[in-house]
């Protein structure tokens, strides 16, 4: 109940910091359909030329695009910002403000987590799941229960996998504070826009094994097209929790560290 | 009384990675990674009482910086014992957390864009403070600190001295038993210093909280701290009233004369006595200092052989004493 | 000219971005990571065929020499003029004894040096993994290089004098957000022009974006006619002189305007 209190009052604050800056709303919302339009003519070009991507259809490529657009908004949302200011480019483990965060009787990565809210991203994730109706429409074979079933639990999945990738990629920041790890994802992530069958080898070797990327947007789209079953989504579930109880570990090493080694 | 704080023999080495410049000693210390020691405190013990004010000095690097983030449970001590308000502040218990907190003079742990009062309200949340109670305590600290106007202002639009108003605001919601202030007053002007001192004096004295306080400006320690730990080196080397400290730090004392008529040159060098060196003189002003053990009998002799229209007996300035120790680097 | 001081002042800005190099090279990979992800979207498309008559290794070619020809051309300093007129700093520049033009030259060249330095040797890695189809020809070689340097000075001038807007307006960064949009979709980025569908095709071939960054790459990796890359080089050209013309307009107003109102 504490807690719920807790991001209850990080939102207002948030939705507050927000408001003293209304000129960004405009751009916001430039920025957003832009993406989106650039986003779709990619797909709309290349299906202009073929009909079939390595097996997957237009349809089913537009989904994994919605997915993308999805779970990109709910990191925007919260995860990337709280982190963000842990690490990003004002970073707080570097200019000691972090000082601040420990001193306080709360959990060090509830408040990283949950701290900072952009509801904006609210509007890209309204665009994501329109998009994905799209997907749906343009689908060949209709859709079960089934199919949205798998689909809400790997969404889910890609998003826990993608909140540990970040925990633990921000983590490293105590043993080398000043690189910034998470804009190295924010460049790879972008092959998650595309289902990584498509990709040569070892690029989708990297992206299942190494940083499972390849998880977080192409699972989902497999289970909301049927290609996948409850197997593969109970899996992805079990990858996520592994993945998190990693990162949460990794976190909590790294604060360690913090501890030992801070001046 | 028992102590609220108590430390023994506590150190913090500091691991520092060691690297010469140069392609070769790069790729040595992928292997043979070689690491510099670093002692920043040294098996320091004292203990303070519920209620007490305590300054924290010494030169930058000193270890007063790490002894307080010791004690606030931000740095884990290499070896000894802390305890502070009964918890030991390295394992970050909530409950301890609850009960103490800091101030850090060039930091700001306020939300930038928005007022405050918002601010206030977030750490009210995660404090667990009723919302009554805290608008009591906030309207009770605005009162002694003249800040109603900036209350609802974007933190971003306020000048430094009335944020650190809000810093101390802030830190003092919650009502800790133990507070931490470092460098509170830095870079702030007078006036506002002042009223931050008069404001922590009263806090202390309505509420008896400890007040841990480090401080480059002497100002701050005279007025508000009645005892000083020096540390120098990683080493306690005072521990003991503010008044004990000068005249354990120095052999001298300052004499200020003035005399009733002009003396040339040639005659004031030759009326010095054995032990007196002149360090200021502004017309028929003069600022001596002397060996301590002999003030009184140089006093004597000043007093005989000079038309003296006034004389005066000092302890030296804490600072220039202080600043002293720093180069020199001893006792 | 000034140019001794010019070249002091590119030499030191260099020298003090190369102690920042990570966060250079972080930008670098950025920037790389859509022409990458487009390279592997047509390559799984081509497959084992082509697609609109382009090979699978000749999509590689394109998208090689189109991610080092993006980096030589993109200009950065587009952002940080528009932030240097707000929040004052011109005058800095205004009393220096350097022309401003040089001081923009000296972040331009100072920075690519810094970027090339990572985006090289990665492309000639992917070179070797991927064994590219290259034709040579001296011809387009040469006429590649002038292409070049003219698709520079156009992306160039062109960003300047929508930057420069920020003597009126006090964000352009929206318009800027639109210019890169535009450029990711008609400048041969999203695909080569060659196989955009038939309107947007059309269109590509008058807009200025592609000879920013698609028309060089198509002389190295295209087999264009003599006739074609006249053609091009005519339009691109003209559009330079319009860009000039622009920037150096925009910038006398927007001088006069900025000493009227006090800066």
């Amino acid at each position: 109940m504490y807690y719920l209190k807790l991001i209850r009052s990080f939102m207002r604050a948030s939705l507050q910091q927000d408001l003293a800056y209304r000129a960004n709303f405009w751009i916001n919302l430039l920025h957003s359909l832009l993406n989106l339009v650039v986003a779709l003519a990619a797909i709309l070009i290349l299906f202009n030329q073929i009909n079939d991507l390595n097996g997957w259809t237009f349809s089913a490529t537009v989904g994994v695009m919605a997915v993308y657009l999805i779970i990109g908004a709910l990191r925007g949302l919260f995860i990337g910002p709280s982190l963000e200011t842990l690490v990003g480019m004002g970073q707080e483990v570097w200019n000691g403000n972090f000082d601040f965060s420990l001193i306080r009787p709360v959990n060090i990565q509830f408040l990283v987590t949950f701290r900072i809210w952009r509801f904006f991203s609210l509007f890209d994730l309204a665009l994501g799941v329109g998009v994905l109706f799209y997907a749906v429409s343009q689908s060949p074979d209709p859709l079960t229960w089934l199919n949205w079933f798998l689909f809400a639990i790997t969404l889910a999945a890609g998003t826990l996998i993608i909140y540990a990738l970040l925990l633990g990629l921000s983590a490293l920041a105590f043993w080398s504070p000043g690189f910034l790890i998470t804009w190295v994802f924010d460049a790879l992530f972008q092959l998650a826009r595309y289902p990584i069958g498509i990709y040569p080898p070892f690029i989708r070797i990297l992206l299942t094994w190494i940083i499972p990327i390849g998880l977080i947007t192409t699972i989902p789209a497999q289970a909301l097209s049927g290609q996948i079953g409850s197997g593969m989504a109970l899996t992805s579930l079990a990858v996520a929790g592994l993945l998190l109880i990693f990162a949460s570990l990794l976190f909590h090493r790294g604060i360690r560290r913090y501890h030992s080694a801070s001046s | 009384m028992a102590s609220i704080i108590s430390v023994k023999d506590v150190s913090k080495t500091y691991r520092v990675p060691q690297r010469e410049a140069g392609l070769r000693a790069a790729l040595s210390s992928l292997t043979k990674p070689q690491f510099l020691e670093v002692e920043a405190v040294k098996s320091i013990t004292f203990s303070i009482n519920p209620g007490e004010m305590v300054a924290l000095i010494g030169p930058n690097g000193a270890g007063k910086t790490t002894t307080l983030k010791m004690l606030t449970g931000l740095l884990q001590p290499t070896s000894g014992q802390i305890s502070v308000n009964g918890y030991i502040p390295g394992k970050r218990g909530n409950d301890f957390l609850s009960q103490i907190s800091i101030v850090l003079g060039n930091k700001s742990q306020m939300l930038w864009d928005i007022p405050p009062l918002d601010t206030f309200q977030v750490l009210g949340e995660i404090y667990r403070i009723p919302k009554e109670i805290l608008r009591q305590r906030i309207d009770e600290m605005v009162a002694l600190l003249d800040m109603f106007e900036i209350l609802r202002k974007p933190v971003r639009n306020l000048s430094l001295g009335e944020r650190m108003k809000c810093e101390l605001v802030a830190s003092l919601l919650h009502q800790p038993k133990v507070l931490f202030l470092d460098e509170p007053t830095l870079g702030l002007d007078i006036s506002v210093q002042n009223r931050l001192r008069s404001f922590i004096l009263e806090y202390n004295l309505r509420y008896q909280a400890t007040i841990l306080l480090t401080s480059h400006y002497m100002a701050d320690i005279e007025r508000l701290c009645n005892r000083v730990l020096l540390i120098h080196h990683g080493d306690l080397l005072y521990d003991g009233a503010l008044k004990g400290l000068s005249s354990l730090l120095t052999n001298s004392k300052i004499i200020r004369l003035t005399l009733s008529e002009q003396q040339s040159e040639q005659q004031s060098t030759a009326w010095l006595p054995e032990g007196a060196e002149i360090i200021e003189r502004n017309h028929h002003n003069f600022t001596l200092r002397v060996n301590r053990s002999r003030t009184a009998a140089i006093t004597a002799e000043l007093l005989k052989h000079l038309p003296v229209s006034d004389l005066s007996v000092e302890e030296p300035a804490l600072e220039a004493v202080i600043d002293r120790v720093y180069q020199d680097g001893a006792l | 000219m000034n140019h001794r001081g010019g070249l002091a002042l590119i030499r030191s800005t260099w020298l003090s971005w190369m102690q920042y190099r990570s966060f250079f090279f972080i930008l670098a990979f950025g920037w790389m990571v859509p022409p990458l992800v487009a390279m592997f979207v047509w390559m799984a498309a081509a497959g084992n065929g082509n697609v609109g008559g382009i090979e699978r290794s000749a999509f590689i070619a394109y998208y090689l020499v189109l991610i080092l020809v993006n980096q030589l051309t993109y200009s950065q300093t587009n952002w940080t003029v528009g932030d240097i007129i707000r929040e004052g700093s011109l005058n800095h520049w205004l009393i220096r004894p350097l022309s401003p033009l040089y001081q923009i030259l000296s972040s331009e060249i100072a920075g690519k040096v810094v970027y090339l330095i990572f985006t090289i040797p990665i492309v000639l890695i992917l070179v070797v993994l991927l064994k590219p189809q290259f034709t040579f020809s001296l011809n387009h070689f040469v006429i590649f290089w002038i292409a070049l340097f003219l698709a520079w000075a156009l992306r160039f001038l062109w960003g300047l004098w929508i930057a420069m807007l920020a003597f009126w307006a006090t964000r352009a960064d929206a318009l800027l957000a639109l210019q890169d949009s535009m450029i990711f979709i008609f400048s041969g980025m999203i695909a080569p022009v060659a196989i955009l569908p038939g309107a947007l095709q059309k269109i590509a071939e008058f807009l200025p974006f592609r000879y920013m960054v698609g028309f060089p790459v198509e002389i190295m990796t295209a087999n264009l006619t003599s006739q074609q890359i006249l053609i091009g080089i005519t339009i691109q050209s003209v559009w330079l002189s319009i860009a000039a013309l622009s920037s150096w307009i925009v910038w006398r107003k927007g001088l006069f305007r900025y000493s009227a109102i006090g800066g």
